[in-house]
């Protein structure tokens, strides 16, 4: 069962949902960039990045009205966004090891 | 002047004109002759899409403009199936481009292939001919054989519905005998797949269904899955061949990645189908299903973020051919806002309640089937023009490149804008037709008469002229780009010390 979002909630709505990508990209983006450049003040940024997903995970929470067991996709999206980059970065990391440099293996 | 010399004179025309390209058709095989000759209908189809999309963006202004000649429904049809057809043809072209690098061989049956292609032009054509001569009158059995199927975005007939099956079946057929006469490889595998289903789901639209909950149940399957998800899987082939070619990745990279997409696609893709099931009477599990598996959706983009630095961290890419890379960066940010963002914005049922349907659809249509599908195929024409014009270099530096600057800031500019006006639009019927008025008749007139509607409509015409601008320029640089240049692309980025050169194997990765 939903609760349609509320006249007053559209615009909440709509932002904190778009936010919410934009962030968890944003997050992805900076903690991906602070592997290849080490350096503290990008890392910093990537965790600000992931309060403000957090935010508006909230904000979309209470304005989409999730009660119930809707309320495990808000924590599905901010468990789920803090660790896909990691996961990711892992990944990219394991598939790119250079096992050969022959020119078959390359093609 | 009779009917001869009339043939004449445009066989002469036609003479000129390719003469004026100077475009040499003997440095491509057979298979991507049968290549270009889609891609040529796509660009054709491409125009016909932004053609009618600006008559009907004209009728929402003045809806008595070509009113009993034209109509806005049948404008808007074309408008549609002409975009569904013109990618449908790149995707197709794509294919048989990089089938015989791919295989190491030459393709089988190639001359089934080249017949289907005309079968496959001559139907669309005959189908757009008939849409705009039959346009009004009452439907039944031999109209929906005959003339339009009655269902929106797959309008087209039974016989041609058949027909394009036929032709999917053909491909298959060349992709598949290729492929085993020549060398198997991970690419190859998955695009096997992927026909398979391009074929298969088409045939969810071909019957038809007395009860309309489940007429638009297997509806969906080909607007959704056919569209977004076997699509998706083909454009991660193309793609995947592409980066190999265009920077140099290696295969045994992008052939994992193209793995990880097709079990995201699976895992989320398709369950991701539920956010169309919301509205048209079936069980009230799809609000779940479809509100969950749509929040999971965008993770392969965020893939792709991370990807993307990581490669940039890890090497030097260069490359010879700059349009096409500029195209792919383009698809890269259009697939992540239209897709992405845009969708995500409205797909959750609880507000999806109240913008499905809207112009909020059409905005993020734009957009996701622009950044999504559109870019890509661009990006493809500028990789096979620059082979057919013998590997020259194509660099931002070159003479005239201006001309596929300003087309690709022209027509990405032209699309964002019409997203954004078509947003307000859509933002604004939500509100006052969905939520204040209820969905009355009433409501929808209110909606379509307040002014910030109406303003957004003129705003859309606007960024669609620049669009179709940009389209108009695009023609005369993919005609026109490498003309007169000598400089082969290969020797260009050696000298440059390129990390990786374009279409050549000799590349140094540095992790």
């Amino acid at each position: 069962m939903i609760q349609p979002v509320a006249m007053q909630d559209f615009f909440i709505t709509f932002f904190s949902s778009a936010l919410i990508i934009l962030a968890g990209a944003s997050y992805a983006l900076l903690f991906a960039w602070s592997k290849v450049n080490e350096n503290f003040r990008i890392k910093i940024a990537s965790y600000v990045s992931y309060i403000v997903l957090i935010i508006a995970v909230v904000l979309l929470t209470r304005a989409a009205n999730f009660t119930g067991y809707w309320l495990s996709l808000s924590v599905v999206m901010v468990v789920g966004y803090f660790f896909a980059p990691i996961g990711i970065w892992h990944l990219c990391v394991k598939t790119h090891v250079e096992t050969s440099t022959t020119l078959e293996e390359k093609l | 002047m009779n009917a001869k010399e009339l043939c004449g004179v445009a066989n002469a025309k036609l003479d000129a004109f390719v003469t004026w390209t100077a475009l040499d058709r003997s440095n491509l095989s057979d298979g991507r002759k049968l290549a270009v000759n889609y891609f040529i209908v796509a660009v054709i189809l491409f125009f016909a899409q932004l053609l009618f999309g600006m008559i009907a963006a004209t009728q929402f202004i003045f809806p008595n403009f070509l009113y009993g000649f034209l109509d806005f429904s049948v404008n808007r049809m074309v408008h549609i199936n002409a975009m569904v057809v013109w990618m449908l043809y790149g995707f197709i072209g794509c294919t048989y481009w990089l089938l015989e690098d791919e295989s190491q061989t030459e393709i089988v049956g190639l001359k089934f292939g080249k017949l289907a292609f005309w079968v496959l032009t001559i139907a669309v054509a005959i189908v757009v001919l008939v849409y705009l001569f039959i346009q009004i009158g009452a439907g039944n059995d031999t109209t929906l054989w005959l003339i339009n199927e009655g269902r929106e975005y797959i309008e087209a007939p039974r016989w041609a519905d058949i027909g394009i099956v036929a032709v999917v079946l053909t491909f298959f057929y060349n992709v598949v005998a290729t492929f085993s006469k020549g060398k198997w490889s991970g690419i190859a595998g998955v695009l096997t797949l992927d026909l398979v289903a391009l074929a298969g789901l088409y045939l969810a639209g071909m019957f038809y269904m007395t009860n309309i909950t489940h007429e638009q149940f297997w509806w969906w399957w080909v607007i959704h899955l056919w569209v977004e998800a076997t699509w998706e899987v083909l454009v991660g082939v193309i793609m995947a061949w592409s980066l190999m070619k265009l920077l140099g990745v290696r295969r045994k990279i992008v052939t994992t990645w193209l793995y990880i997409e097709v079990a995201l696609m699976f895992g989320s893709g398709i369950l991701g189908l539920g956010h169309h099931y919301f509205w048209i009477g079936t069980p009230e599990y799809w609000l779940t299903i479809g509100g969950f598996f749509s929040a999971l959706e965008p993770i392969p983009l965020v893939a792709m973020v991370v990807h993307a630095v990581y490669d940039s961290g890890s090497h030097a890419f260069k490359n010879g051919n700059h349009p096409a890379l500029a195209w792919v960066i383009a698809h890269a940010f259009g697939n992540f806002f239209g897709a992405g963002v845009w969708g995500f914005m409205h797909t959750l049922p609880q507000i999806n309640l109240y913008t499905h349907g809207t112009q909020w659809s059409a905005s993020h249509g734009h957009l996701a089937f622009f950044g999504a599908y559109a870019t890509i195929n661009i990006a493809f024409f500028y990789l096979a023009i620059q082979h057919w014009r013998g590997d020259v270099w194509m660099s931002g530096n070159a003479q005239n490149a201006w001309r596929w600057k300003w087309a690709l800031g022209l027509l990405n500019v032209g699309v964002v804008g019409m997203t954004i006006a078509l947003l307000i639009a859509g933002y604004e019927q939500s509100f006052i037709e969905r939520a204040v008025e209820g969905s009355t008749w009433s409501g929808y007139f209110t909606a379509q008469n307040h002014p910030s509607f109406q303003s957004a409509m003129v705003w859309r015409w606007f960024f669609g002229l620049m669009t179709f601008a940009g389209l108009i320029l695009l023609i005369w640089d993919l005609l026109t780009i490498g003309k007169g240049e000598t400089r082969k692309m290969a020797i260009v980025v050696a000298e440059r010390g390129a990390g990786c050169v374009s279409f050549l194997s000799e590349c140094d990765h540095t992790h």
